[in-house]
């Protein structure tokens, strides 16, 4: 009796599930790409009236400040765009995911929204990235992301923007060699969060330091240390006359108050995701302004540039609450980016994903005047070399001033020369 | 389990104490018959699943096979031997890297040199989870002689040096940036979506075979974790959990009992992340952390401690229900959909407090586990039931 | 040498600090058999608390609110954890994570971004003696850990209110039955564990650290191998144990070069090697009492 029942069972379930097969949506198959009779191709997430980009990011994990702006300002800009109409006569619209800096979410957001995106507008966080980077690849999905380890050179699809973390220091220790004049045999402090980010950077610094005579000192910390009084006593120890930093902020915060309380003035050059604005309102902040630089991509947000200063009045305008940070002007690059991108694709009637990867890749001089020149056309390359050096200082938006211009420095090319 | 020959054979259960002990299915708790009608439908859904959804809720339904397998595991260790791990995620990596460098071979993955043996896929599957055994059996002089909380804390220990080794040892793992999976391959027949098999006018890509796949393997979990709780080793388990002297007098030998159960809890870790990893296709190190080995223990505290059953209806909810929540989160009010600007509560938060809402109310009122809840038959259903006993 | 003296201070200091985290825990274990995974949550809630209240009310009275807020809440959990009592401590574990996304998901959302200052009154001074740098509030973490650990194991040991406490801890019925009312005690073991958490928090975002921000609660995991290794339940253990893996880390990160072999970042597992080591040895803990079985 009770096999019969089962066996009723599933002889009904089969049925109507050949029945239904018939009604899968999957049963069209991949949704082919379009041609229209305008000869214009299109691909995933584009329709006559609308593109879809994706964003993944981090809007409520520990990225989240950061994370928001960027995706506000890059919001911001593609407003304007569309304002004006749009690209190509449609309207831009972004598919925002938060993945709260965690890669399951992440790599399960990608797989809701890739079918139906264009183009991944930002991605933020290493890891994340890192996990889907073959996804990526495999789905031809051209990808702009938000860190800029050297790690993620190199494949077709995605791309980074402005100069690595390696080249960031290469520039930044030149800064420090004129600044605190250092000789040949000086001591220069490296510290450094374990990881990409931070072992990145630190290979940029060894390259440079042996490249001026330098003996680098280094010291490892973890992603969750928060006193930095044994680094800094270490390296008081040691005698460095400059000190490069690549962490968070908030340990750039006890690293330079320490170092300033216990008397060891040098200067400290950070790395650029080393600076919030927030931390102007830590104990720290007169330490900051005297003794500390960031080495940016992107010029200060304080600076004079009409760019900067457009960006700054439409986005304080717009989200009168938000404070200024960086992340802002990466944001709005990652937008430009994205616009140009569209344009050359629509100009070549080719809206497929590997046309929208082609369009990138003819993108040889970019600019859009918040920071420099950018070439996307080798995958492998970083797309610029110059980098700014920036200062904290006090009343001005995101608490930072532009001290030196974008510059590159005789280093860099000797060592992307030996790199590749 | 030669060495347990001197126990006498347990007194044979009543069926009720037996339904207590090793738990039942969520739905009707009637007669074998009911039970084997919704879980012969239960299978027909799960098999027809990747006919209808996207990869987005496939995705989302191997997440939960492999939250199921290793949540069985953690029960055998947890629930029937009262043994706290809060270490699973090592083991999860353990079988995830293990299988990636088993059937990879050697390459670069950015600055990193890779290594790797380029086994077969299926050998490389099956030699992972053993390393995972294997790591459970390194683990035994404190496995054995460490008893509930104690093991708890202790197994933290190894969600960390593993994350400390992931980072160091780039050559096998591929450091923080992570490596490839090579795709599963079953006599030839690769599960990539390099080919697609057209069944019923339906196109059945990577994704769609390794539910199958996956789906299998949960099958064999289930049938196992079964037969071990039904049989010998079970009932000393048991035994030891409820009075080690007792349990001792009674001829089980506690260390090596307790030692085994966590290698076998280890093993099953160690295909959950086989599978685990063949889903990501590409692993970082940052995916086996503390928070997976909680979700574990939830997953098995919400479902019911001690029961196969109550092990997957926990797994499924805890892995499938914060999805469900960031999905649909943004349709309820006062959410802002992601991106929106302003200072509404974003989705992924909302998502998060009902999560945790749920699991501390689903505590408070069914602290025996969600697999324990008598839900009352729907009226048609008894009906019919008392028309056929008459 | 004088890395060494740098090294000792600086375990010592993050020793004890880490032993008012581990106590606060060692407490809530005791009264409810459950690892508290809300503990780094309530270290936040007195962290942010204090940030938020020391610029109307002062510093002192900032501090003295935020420990009652955040006892208050200690307690809250508890009432919470009393419900499923019976259930063993799995369930209650379990419980204490739900009510840990609960806590951290809405002071991460108050804080945002932002890197807090408790406003404390020592500032970014220093002191420097035997030829190394140590920072005030360091100094001061040392003494009022010590003093607060003092004034508990006084009340703990000569009290009516700690005798009861360890009557309960040994047999709650027959500590029952000679009139101690033990859902009372219960309830100020877990007050005191949030007091000592939020204190706790004062000294984790003094200078030389930069402040709070929504990750200062991950300490709180640093000393659960302190309880652990020192003897789960053992109130001289969980000081002990904090000593030791203040120590271990401090020496970690002071002598980084040497270990570099072990490969990067050791100072992270630092604890945990040092508790792995210490349970394979005395599976006790260093402190903790073998149990033993009546038949």
């Amino acid at each position: 009796m009770n096999r019969m029942h089962t066996r009723v069972a599933v002889a009904l379930a089969a049925s109507v599930l050949v029945a239904v097969t018939g009604c899968s949506s999957k049963s069209a198959g991949p949704k082919a790409e379009n041609v229209d009779a305008a000869g214009f191709k299109s691909g995933p997430g584009v329709t006559d009236k609308s593109i879809s980009l994706g964003v993944l990011t981090d809007l409520s994990g520990p990225a989240a400040a950061l994370g928001k702006s960027a995706v506000q300002a890059q919001q911001l800009y593609l407003d304007q765009v569309n304002a004006q109409g749009g690209v190509c006569g449609r309207q831009i619209k972004l598919e925002v995911r938060d993945h709260a800096y965690d890669v399951q979410k992440a790599v399960a957001a990608y797989a809701e929204i890739q079918p139906n995106v264009a183009a991944f507008a930002q991605i933020l966080g290493s890891a994340q990235t890192s996990a889907l980077v073959d996804s990526i690849e495999r789905d031809k999905v051209m990808t702009l992301i938000g860190g800029n380890p050297a790690a993620m050179l190199g494949h077709r699809h995605l791309q980074l923007i402005n100069p690595t973390y390696d080249i960031e220091m290469i520039n930044g220790v030149d800064f420090l060699v004129t600044k605190a004049g250092l000789k040949p045999g000086d001591k220069i402090g490296v510290v450094f969060q374990d990881g990409d980010y931070g072992s990145n950077a630190a290979e940029g610094v060894r390259f440079a330091a042996k490249k001026a005579g330098l003996e680098p000192v280094e010291q490892t910390i973890k992603a969750t240390d928060t006193d930095m009084t044994a680094q800094v006593s270490a390296l008081r120890a040691a005698g460095v006359k400059a000190i490069t930093f690549s962490g968070t902020p908030a340990q750039t915060a006890s690293l330079v108050g320490v170092a300033a309380a216990t008397g060891l003035t040098v200067p400290v050059l950070g790395s650029s995701p080393s600076f919030v604005p927030q931390l102007m309102a830590t104990p720290a902040k007169a330490a900051l302004t005297k003794m500390f630089y960031l080495s940016s991509g992107v010029p200060a947000l304080g600076g004079d540039e009409p760019a900067v200063r457009k960006l700054v009045a439409d986005y304080q305008q717009k989200y009168p609450n938000e404070q200024l940070n960086q992340a802002v002007e990466v944001g709005a690059v990652n937008g430009a980016v994205m616009v140009e991108t569209l344009k050359l694709a629509c100009a070549a009637k080719d809206f497929t994903r590997e046309g929208i990867t082609d369009a990138l890749r003819s993108l040889t001089k970019f600019t859009s005047g918040l920071g420099e020149v950018q070439d996307f056309s080798d995958p492998a390359r970083v797309p610029s070399r110059k980098t700014y050096v920036l200062q904290p200082a006090e009343g001005v938006p995101g608490s930072l001033k532009t001290v030196q211009p974008a510059t590159e420095a005789p280093g860099v090319a000797d060592y992307l020369a030996a790199k590749h | 389990m030669s060495d347990t020959s001197t126990t006498p054979r347990p007194r044979p259960e009543s069926a009720a104490a037996r339904q207590r002990r090793f738990g039942v299915p969520l739905l009707p708790r009637r007669t074998p018959s009911a039970r084997r009608t919704a879980l012969a439908a239960c299978c027909v859904l799960l098999l027809a699943w990747p006919f209808y959804l996207s990869a987005f809720w496939l995705q989302t339904g191997l997440f939960a096979m492999t939250a199921v397998i290793a949540a069985i595991g953690l029960n055998l260790l947890s629930g029937t031997a009262g043994q706290l791990s809060l270490g699973h995620a090592f083991f999860v990596a353990v079988g995830a890297y293990g299988y990636t460098w088993l059937a990879g071979d050697d390459g670069r993955s950015g600055t990193h040199e890779l290594t790797g043996l380029g086994l077969n896929p299926m050998v490389a599957f099956l030699a992972a989870i053993v390393l995972a055994g294997a790591a459970g059996t390194v683990f035994s002089p404190l496995s054995g002689r460490l008893r509930g909380m104690y093991l708890g804390v202790a197994t933290l220990a190894l969600v960390f040096i593993g994350q400390h080794v992931m980072l160091n040892a780039s050559s096998v793992t591929g450091g923080f940036n992570g490596r490839s999976v090579p795709p599963m391959e079953i006599f030839g027949m690769a599960f990539d979506d390099s080919t697609v098999w057209m069944v019923l006018g339906v196109p059945l890509g990577g994704l769609e075979r390794l539910w199958y796949f996956g789906l299998f393997l949960v099958g064999v979990a289930c049938l196992l974790a079964r037969n071990l709780l039904l049989g010998r080793p079970g009932h000393a388990l048991g035994a030891l959990r409820d009075s080690e002297v007792a349990a001792a007098v009674m001829g089980v030998p506690a260390t090596r009992m307790r030692a085994a159960a966590f290698t076998v809890s280890a093993m099953y870790a160690g295909t959950a992340g086989a599978l685990l990893a063949l889903v990501y296709q590409r692993i970082v190190p940052d995916t086996f952390g503390l928070a997976l080995s909680i979700d574990l223990l939830a997953m098995i505290v919400i479902g019911g401690l001690g029961s196969v059953a109550g092990a997957v209806v926990g797994a499924v909810f805890v892995s499938v229900l914060p999805q469900l929540l960031t999905h649909y989160a943004d349709q309820l009010p006062l959410v802002v959909p992601p991106g929106a600007g302003g200072d509404g509560l974003g989705a992924a938060e909302a998502a998060r407090y009902l999560y945790g809402l749920v699991l501390v109310l689903t505590l408070l009122f069914a602290p025996g586990g969600l697999a324990r809840l008598e839900v009352p038959a729907p009226p048609w259903w008894r009906t019919r039931r008392s028309f056929r006993n008459t | 040498m004088t890395t060494f003296t740098q090294t000792l201070f600086n375990g010592l200091a993050l020793g004890s600090v880490y032993a008012l985290i581990a106590l606060g825990f060692t407490l809530a274990y005791k009264a409810s058999g459950a690892i508290n995974f809300a503990h780094g949550s309530l270290l936040l809630l007195g962290g942010y608390l204090v940030a938020i209240w020391h610029e109307p009310l002062g510093f002192y009275l900032a501090l003295a609110a935020a420990a009652a807020g955040t006892g208050a809440a200690a307690m809250l959990e508890a009432l919470l954890l009393r419900k499923v009592r019976r259930t063993g401590s799995t369930v209650p574990t379990i419980l204490t994570i739900g009510v840990d996304i609960l806590l951290l998901t809405e002071l991460a959302r108050r804080i945002g971004g932002d890197v807090l200052t408790a406003g404390d009154p020592w500032g970014s001074r220093i002191r420097e003696f035997a030829g190394i740098t140590v920072a005030e509030a360091r100094i001061y973490s040392l003494l009022v850990s010590v003093l607060l650990v003092a004034v508990f194991l006084a009340a703990f040991h000569r009290t009516r209110w700690g005798l009861a406490m360890r009557a309960t801890a040994i047999d709650r019925e027959a500590a029952e039955l000679m009139g101690v009312r033990s859902d009372r005690l219960w309830m100020s073991a877990w007050a005191l564990a949030g007091v000592l958490a939020a204190v706790a928090a004062v000294f984790l975002i003094a200078f030389p650290a930069p402040g709070l921000d929504r990750n200062t609660g991950h300490i709180a995991l640093a000393a659960f191998p302190a309880a652990v290794l020192g003897g789960l339940g053992s109130v001289g253990g969980a000081l002990l144990g904090s000593l030791v893996i203040g120590m271990a880390e401090a020496a970690a990160a002071g002598y980084q070069q040497q270990l570099s072999s072990f490969g990067s970042g050791i100072a992270d597992i630092a604890p945990f090697v040092v508790m792995v080591l210490v349970l394979i040895a005395r599976p006790q803990g260093l402190l903790g009492s073998k149990e033993s079985n009546r038949v």
